[in-house]
């Protein structure tokens, strides 16, 4: 039962990754590398989505975009990762919990 | 208004404003009849001109510090090597991180962020919606008045109204009704077109435009996927999408396509077959010293390494390089 609420507490931002994970598979190849950053603007999205959930990875990604601009000095930029993660990702990026363990 | 359209909103503005200013300018200036496709379809072409005119600045700006890159080519050797032949995700990731942390270091980072994609997928988005407004005969939210709007709407190219899209008229046959088989045929040359274009484009980089340590980096592989990744999204794209918004497309790309072919001719990358090819040009003219600084920096080490080197004695080369003890 516990394990249904979080799922369904988790189903956002599993919807934003497939989303993003889309995007990347389709329309990134498009414009090939250009971000100055590492990792780059849309794996950075995909990484926050993933550490923070859709309000707050949204809002680290869209500071993110607006600070990769052609006068920026670029680098590497990772995501602020959480003191204490509840979470496993899966191959393909989706958030699930873990299956064993302490939980 | 959703969330999608106020962000769009200024955009669109704008995008109506350049339209229907150049569409005044035609009409105007050069006494083009105002409800003809061919002076819509200018007007698209000069919107297009506008918005790649002031992207620009930061085109020159990417090439700039891909010329600083000479500076510190030894360096990304150096990465490079060390990661040969390492092809898991870990070394690449790793790679990667290492590559980019030189960039900061050394100011030379070549790439050109984000922003410039960012501005122009909205543009593109806000023609979308201002032709597909136009399609219902509605007025846009700006500029583009509700007569401008039908006018627009209804304007026709050899008898193709530029609202219709390949998909529109294909469905249109399949279900026996009259479709325009003009619409068809301007959609697939505009296919064609889009994929020549962008194809020259991107053998003139592959071929001409780049250093041998470029060639030897993942990046160019993923460029490499990408020459045939692209037909297939033209060709998707052509058939989806208004003849209206396949015209900004098209003029886009044989932009890009011109602006390639004068940087490769006039700065191509140190290194690169089209550096060679310049020097050679200008050589021949017997101009290879530029008026220009940074130009001199690029051909220094080429002139050096094309002198010939006299072949010494034994004798003599341990005088020259001096005692050894």
């Amino acid at each position: 039962m516990n394990r249904f609420v979080v799922s369904l507490f988790l189903l956002p931002r599993n919807l934003l990754v497939l989303l993003l994970r889309g995007y990347r598979a389709v329309v990134s190849p498009l414009y090939g590398d250009v971000c100055r950053y590492y990792p780059s603007c849309s794996a950075y999205a995909l990484g926050a989505v993933q550490e923070h959930g859709v309000v707050v990875g949204a809002a680290l990604a869209a500071r993110r975009l607006a600070r990769c601009h052609p006068w920026a000095e670029g680098g590497v930029d990772d995501v602020p990762i959480k003191r204490k993660r509840r979470y496993t990702v899966t191959r393909f990026g989706f958030v699930v919990v873990p299956s064993h363990g302490k939980g | 208004m959703d969330l999608i359209g106020t962000i769009l909103w200024p955009l669109k503005w704008v995008v109506e404003l350049l339209l229907v200013g150049f569409h005044w300018l035609f009409d105007n200036a050069f006494s083009m009849d105002p409800a003809a496709g061919l002076t819509w379809v200018l007007s698209i072409v000069g919107l297009v001109l506008v918005v790649r005119a002031a992207l620009i600045p930061i085109f020159v700006r990417q090439i700039r510090s891909q010329r600083k890159m000479l500076e510190v080519a030894p360096q990304l050797k150096k990465i490079q090597d060390k990661y040969k032949g390492k092809k898991d995700q870990f070394s690449r990731e790793a790679m990667s991180r290492e590559t980019m942390e030189l960039y900061k270091r050394t100011g030379t980072n070549p790439l050109s962020s984000c922003l410039p994609l960012l501005l122009q997928m909205p543009i593109f988005f806000a023609l979308f919606s201002v032709l597909n407004d136009a399609q219902h005969g509605k007025a846009g939210v700006g500029p583009l008045n509700e007569e401008l709007g039908k006018q627009f709407g209804s304007a026709e190219l050899f008898g193709a109204p530029l609202h219709n899209s390949f998909a529109s008229q294909w469905g249109l046959m399949t279900e026996g009704q009259p479709y325009s088989v003009t619409v068809m045929i301007i959609a697939a040359t505009m296919v064609v077109l889009m994929t020549a274009s962008q194809f020259i484009t991107q053998l003139q980089i592959v071929s001409k435009n780049m250093s041998p340590e470029t060639k030897a980096s993942p990046m160019f592989r993923q460029q490499r996927i990408m020459l045939y990744l692209l037909p297939l999204v033209f060709a998707f794209s052509g058939v989806a999408f208004p003849l209206g918004v396949m015209f900004y497309w098209l003029t886009s790309n044989i932009w890009t396509m011109a602006q390639q072919f004068l940087v490769i001719r006039n700065m191509p990358t140190p290194g690169s077959e089209a550096a060679k090819a310049r020097e050679e040009r200008l050589a021949r003219k017997g101009k290879l010293i530029a008026t220009d600084g940074d130009v001199i920096v690029v051909e220094e080490p080429k002139k050096t390494s094309n002198q010939r080197q006299q072949p010494v004695g034994k004798n003599r080369a341990k005088k020259q390089s001096g005692p050894k003890k």
